[in-house]
């Protein structure tokens, strides 16, 4: 049934650079495409643009043209009696209530059956004051549970996201998790591999590659760890660490400390994921927390067997341990390595697990995700 | 309308048309909006009922259908048959009286049936607490749903048929239900659980999914239709033995005790009279051949003896053991010793049911248990009332004949008590009958403010032994026709009654009420004058004063200050601030280092640092308790800060100190950043744990595997290794050197303190820490400490040292065999004194190899902890002696100890040699001599006795 709704997709920018902004274009065009009527809406334009692919065939909103001010909290009884921060706050306030209404015009637009996808926690604060009489509203997770439950935003969800429509997680673990804290409204919704390269990987150069930011949730200290035990007994490999962050010097001096110069390449932020892994025959991810991790499919899809931590619901969700790829419990770098020596040791399964892996991470592929987005909007319409 | 999606089934029940308006609101306010309201209505239905049920029909025609039937009204079952028979949404789902879905229910339920495919779709319910006031969920329902999943077979989810899973909370397919035909059945009263049971053994596929479907159904009550029950359960057991799942009958045998026949046990207090008997009767009746006999043997002692009286109809001896089942650890009948040893739970016939040997009541004497004492009679006349009991008395103890008995009556949560000579003392075979009058006005005078209630209970002297007994009664013991005047101190004004009445936990109390108009006033006077506005913002304020007044005695405020003023003060030269354990303890290192100190007369202000309690710390010695201000401040001042495992993270160390970090332990597990937790954990928080490690200046280690592994875990400097062993060592060479002198006895002062004596050997059984940081409490020893001392008893007597962070929960014991010794300081001293060492992961197994003595390693669980928390060699290659993974493979070991050890002397030196090669007995005087070398005069460099050993 994909006679055209109405799509909202409320993100809390247009055009900021991150994953989840890549997510909200790529979902409302795949949206536009199975011909519903689909505007983005923004809570501000943001300064460090991302370089979209193509230009939208949809309407763009941005409701403020820069990131709001935040609420005035007053800092001790002297604050409380500053007239310019008054000011400055009672401006804020009707600034909100001005976009607020902007949004509820926009919704108030929308023929019967018409959706509003909320994909990050803040946009929710503009959402949920507006007027969406005759709209769903689903709200949208993109981290793990155990990360939210670690976060601020775990409070805030629980207030806020209660009452919706629908509160979309990742996995169904992580559904049933929020389950237990009595969201009863929670669903899942796994992640869209974006596509498929023509051609898998030949897994014929002996390296192992790992794609992230070089960030402290990336773990990529801990691959180096693991890679200085895997390295004497595979002289001829090489790991390829692609990405760039802030953590990139001390890493890169913790290398030089283990000794394995010789044996890691520092290949820098790249932009073709799939020649990366076209040039790689296993990919590794000791990440610390994930939520669904898109490299993990994107190697999946390029037929690469992956070695990863086991951090989060989304990794077991993806990988399915002794089949496509292998599994290490978080943060046991001796597993981590026990798995890197058996994938670069093992041609066979290599090329087995490979091949089973670009099989089994199409049940994520565009199609079926669209699909099962139709059948979520067909459930909440019953 | 087209068939909706999700039928729901709804007769009235005795919570009438409320119940009824509940659940019919709770599905027409489904998120899912295709659901219909089936209701059913008897024939006999109340005016009121029907008429909600009329409301709501035309309200919502489209939603709401009532179904007239000529149902009988006390059978549900033939009603709600109708409600199946009636329904035309693809799933059909039963809502009990009262029970409201919730609101996403139906929609969650149709969204896993239609994805899976399954015919049964079951989520979890949740039922009434007993008061009405909160929801609860079954226990055993978290094992039903670790996670939303989709079962083919009953023994993957085997608690759908084994507890009553399946009453309220499920939707069936409407084809399955017409395909397998499956109705209520409808001899049976409203508790039938046969439906359900049927319908998953019928169906082929079921989803479980992990969310709260039905809520607020009526809380269980156990004395409801008992018959019906066991029918019920009688019935799904012949269900699951004709499918051929035998293995889930015997399940739910044993589960059907637990489940429902203890906890009507468990309520018999709070009933009436004549409903124990009445209910006593009909389980005699009904209960025997229910519970086979080896079911019954797998319940716990005092649970097995409830079942079987209660399957006897012996209505007052299930009261006794609901007293047990309440009062954990009482003795609630006469106890027989048989001569085989056994103790029976009373006389007559011996009844493996009724055998009771492992509560250890028999190793107990009079005064040391806590005994059954059972109000019989309360009579009120006027200011006089009489009382009447019996003491219950176990065969093996009692009271002299000389014993004499008092009623007290103390103030609740008060210091305030009078007591008065029981009038009469019968004494005979199984207990002591009496009977005592009291003037109860004369004697209980309250002032009449915040000491209202009083509490009864009886003492009984013998001689120096005294035992203390509340008065047990059954609720319905006494009640408004009880009363007594009173006089309180503060006139009639202040309370005029006397009300006695039966706490929750079941024992005698007295009340002064208000009655009389006067006292009446007063009373509402005083509770608008504690109540109303201006009151109540009081009590806000003060609320708020307590609050601010907490946040000023906060960590978090403490150690700002320390860090903002206490840091600036001078360091004073010469003090030291030693802390073992985190305080719990004046042990281990740090007080070998500060005996060490003393002994040479080192110029020192030493001060000890303590958690909680002082007991044990010596008490010429300076004490600060741990985290207080005075604490901090010595702390920030000291020249020196000694230590074994790490003052407070938080802190930061005096840029003049010296910390000399003793350590508390050779490692097996892996430790600090080689730890999974630690890696996996977020980078504030690990730079937190490197800053506070590397707060250390001397770091003891006893070997280089410590180097390879400590030392490395925590990116220790290789300056700040000192290769000197550790100090709390030192005693063990002292012993070994004795022991090859002049022998292991006599044992000394400690051994005459802890009651051993010298035919029996002393094994010290010390097990590793289980639990994660933060986490205390009481956890299952790893080791049958009483399957030990029942085996080994008269041969070895068991010291057992729990963890510092932990404390053991033992069984009774013979005495002289078990010795709990988690209390004691010094872990040395135990060491030295025990002839052989059980342990599993614990670092003691480095230590005690020094000693050259009997090691035994009991690792049920080696190669899961080894999985899950990683180690640094494999135990089972390098273990100094035999590794039992088996409670029987580690008795079988000391059945031959001797022989067992002789295999294992060349392993044990090389252990001692590979993990405590720096181990040479002056490590306390290496270590002063390293660290405070600046304070050691010439005379205390001299006069050592070390020198000349180098």
């Amino acid at each position: 049934m994909s006679t055209g709704r109405d799509v909202f997709v409320v993100a809390n920018s247009t055009d900021e650079l991150g994953g989840v902004t890549g997510w909200t274009h790529r979902t409302a065009h795949l949206f536009q495409e199975r011909g519903h009527r689909v505007h983005t809406i923004g809570v501000h334009a943001a300064e460090l643009t991302m370089a979209l692919p193509d230009p939208p065939d949809y309407p763009v909103t941005a409701l403020y043209p820069a990131h709001p001010p935040t609420p005035w909290e007053p800092q001790g009884v002297r604050d409380r009696f500053r007239i310019p921060s008054r000011r400055r706050e009672a401006a804020r306030v009707k600034a909100k209530r001005k976009a607020v209404e902007r949004l509820s015009g926009i919704f108030r637009e929308a023929r019967p059956g018409g959706v509003v996808i909320v994909t990050q926690v803040w946009a929710m604060e503009w959402v949920g004051e507006a007027d969406t009489a005759g709209l769903k509203v689903i709200g949208m997770s993109h981290e793990s549970y155990d990360y939210s439950r670690a976060s601020h935003r775990y409070r805030w969800i629980k207030s806020h996201y209660a009452d919706l429509d629908r509160w979309l997680v990742l996995t169904e673990e992580d559904a049933d998790d929020w389950a237990g804290d009595g969201m009863d409204n929670v669903g899942f919704m796994p992640n869209a591999l974006a596509g498929l390269p023509p051609v898998p990987s030949p897994r014929t150069a002996k390296s192992v590659a790992s794609i992230g930011r070089l960030t402290d949730q990336k773990g990529i200290d801990m691959l180096l760890d693991a890679w200085a035990l895997v390295a004497p007994r595979r002289p001829d490999w090489t790991l390829d660490v692609y990405g760039a962050g802030e953590d990139e010097a001390a890493l890169r001096a913790q290398c030089t400390g283990l000794g394995l110069d010789g044996s890691v390449r520092w290949r820098g932020r790249t932009d073709d994921v799939p020649g990366a892994l076209a040039r790689s025959s296993v990919f590794v991810q000791s990440s610390r927390g994930e939520g669904f991790p898109l490299a993990l499919m994107e190697a999946m899809a390029s037929g690469v067997p992956c070695a990863a931590f086991d951090c989060a619901p989304g990794v077991r969700e993806i990988v399915r341990d002794g089949q496509d790829g292998l599994l290490a419990p978080a943060g046991d770098i001796g597993a981590l390595a026990d798995r890197l020596l058996r994938l670069t040791g093992n041609p066979r399964m290599r090329d087995a697990m490979g091949d089973r892996a670009r099989t089994g991470v199409q049940r994520f592929s565009e199609a079926e995700i669209v699909r099962r987005w139709e059948e979520l909007f067909a459930l909440l319409e019953r | 309308m087209s068939a909706p999606d999700v039928s729901c089934v709804i007769t009235p029940g005795p919570g009438g048309a409320a119940a009824l308006r509940t659940s019919v609101d709770s599905v027409l306010d489904q998120s899912l909006r295709a659901v219909e309201a089936l209701v059913v209505l008897p024939r006999d239905t109340d005016a009121s009922v029907r008429a909600a049920a009329g409301t709501y029909a035309g309200r919502a025609p489209d939603r709401v259908r009532v179904l007239d039937t000529d149902a009988p009204g006390d059978v549900p079952a033939v009603a709600r048959n109708a409600g199946l028979s009636a329904a035309r949404g693809t799933y059909v789902l039963v809502l009990g009286d009262g029970e409201r879905l919730r609101r996403h229910a139906c929609r969650t339920l149709w969204e896993a049936g239609e994805r899976t495919g399954a015919e049964l779709v079951a989520g979890c319910w949740s039922r009434l607490t007993e008061d009405g006031a909160k929801e609860q969920e079954p226990p055993w329902q978290h094992a039903l749903f670790p996670r939303s999943r989709v079962v083919t077979k009953l023994t993957d989810a085997p608690e759908l048929v084994v507890r009553d899973a399946l009453v309220t909370g499920f939707c069936l397919r409407r084809a399955a239900l017409e395909r397998f035909g499956a109705r209520y059945d409808e001899d049976l009263g409203p508790g039938d659980s046969v439906f359900g049971a049927r319908a998953a053994v019928s169906v082929g596929r079921i989803a479980l999914v992990r969310r709260r479907i039905v809520s607020g159904r009526a809380a269980a009550d156990p004395g409801h239709d008992l018959a019906g029950r066991v029918e019920a359960h009688r019935r799904i057991r012949e269900l699951l033995e004709a499918r051929g799942a035998g293995a889930l009958r015997e399940e739910r045998e044993r589960a059907f005790p637990l489940d429902r026949l203890v906890p009507l046990v468990h309520a018999f207090p709070a009933l009436p009279a004549a409903e124990r008997d009445r209910l006593a009767a009909t389980a005699a009746r009904v209960l025997p051949g229910c519970v086979p006999e080896p079911a019954l043997l797998t319940l716990p002692p005092v649970e097995r003896v409830g079942v079987r009286l209660l399957e006897r109809g012996d209505a007052d001896g299930v009261l006794g053991a609901a007293y047990a089942l309440r009062r954990r650890g009482s003795v609630a009948a006469p106890l027989v010793v048989r001569d085989d040893g056994r103790v029976q739970w009373r006389d007559g016939e011996p009844d493996p049911a009724l055998d009771v040997t492992e509560l250890g009541h028999q190793h107990r004497a009079f005064g040391e248990l806590r005994l059954m004492n059972r109000l019989t009679r309360y009579e009120a006349e006027g200011g006089g009332v009489l009382l009447e009991g019996r003491l219950v008395l176990p065969g093996h103890t009692g009271p002299g004949p000389a014993a004499t008995a008092w009623l007290e009556f103390r103030v609740r949560d008060g210091a305030r008590a009078v007591r008065l000579p029981v009038g009469e003392l019968r004494r005979d075979a199984t207990g002591i009958s009496w009977r005592a009058r009291a003037d109860l006005t004369r004697l209980l005078r309250p002032v009449g403010v915040r000491d209202t209630l009083w509490d009864a209970r009886m003492i009984v002297e013998d001689g120096p032994v005294h035992a203390v007994s509340d008065l047990f009664a059954p609720h319905d013991l006494v009640g408004p026709a009880h009363r007594s005047p009173a006089r309180p101190r503060l006139g009639l004004l202040a309370g005029d009654t006397w009300q006695p009445y039966v706490t929750l936990k079941d024992h005698l109390a007295f009340r002064l009420e208000a009655r009389h108009r006067p006292a009446r006033t007063v009373r509402r006077a005083v509770h608008y004058a504690t109540h109303f506005r201006p009151a109540r913002k009081a009590r806000l304020l003060l609320r708020a004063l307590g609050r601010r007044r907490d946040r000023l005695r906060s960590r978090a405020f403490k150690i700002s200050v320390y860090h903002s003023w206490f840091l600036r003060l001078p360091v004073r030269a010469g003090s030291a601030v030693f802390e073992s354990h985190m305080g719990t303890c004046y042990g281990d290192s740090p007080r070998a280092v500060h005996q060490e100190v003393r002994r040479r007369g080192l110029p020192l202000r030493c001060v000890w640092s303590y958690d909680r309690s002082r007991d044990g710390f010596p008490a010429g010695e300076r004490l600060v308790r741990r985290w207080s201000w005075r604490y901090l401040w010595e702390l920030a001042r000291a020249e020196y800060w000694i230590d074994n495992q790490g003052f407070p993270q938080h802190l930061r160390k005096p840029s003049g100190t010296t910390y000399l970090q003793t350590w508390h332990g050779s490692a097996y597990k892996r430790m600090g950043f080689d730890e999974t937790r630690v890696r996996m954990a977020n980078a504030p928080r690990r730079e937190l744990l490197q800053r506070a490690v590397h707060r250390f200046d001397h770091f003891l280690v006893r070997s280089e595997h410590d180097v390879r592994t400590l030392a490395h875990a925590y990116r220790l400097p290789e300056r700040t290794l000192l290769r000197t062993g550790y100090p709390r060592n030192d005693v063990l060479f002292t012993a070994r050197a004795r022991d090859e002198s002049e022998g292991r006895l006599p044992r000394g002062p400690l051994a005459e303190r802890l009651g051993l004596d010298d035919h029996r050997q002393v094994v010290l059984y010390a097990p590793t820490f289980r639990g994660g940081p933060g986490r205390r409490g009481r956890r299952r020893l790893p080791l049958d400490v009483a399957r030990f001392a029942e085996r080994f008893g008269d041969r070895y007597t068991l010291l057992v040292r729990a963890h510092y962070l932990e404390a053991a929960n033992l069984p009774v014991c013979p005495p002289g065999t078990v010795v709990d010794v988690s209390d004691h300081h010094d872990t040395g001293e135990l060491l030295v004194l025990a002839d052989a060492l059980i342990t599993d992961y614990s670092s003691v197994m480095f230590d005690y190899a020094l000693l050259d003595r009997p090691l035994v390693l009991f690792a049920p669980d080696l190669d899961t902890y080894a999985a899950e928390r990683g180690s640094y060699f494999d135990l089972r290659e390098k273990a100094p002696g035999p590794v039992a993974e088996t409670e029987d493979e580690l008795f079988e070991v000391f059945e031959r100890l001797k022989a067992a050890d002789t295999g294992f002397q060349a392993e044990r030196a090389a252990f001692a040699r590979e993990f405590g090669g720096y181990d040479r007995g002056d490590a306390a005087h290496a270590v002063v001599d390293a660290v405070f070398a600046r304070h050691l005069s010439r005379t205390s460099r001299t006069t050592d006795p070390g020198e000349d050993r180098r």
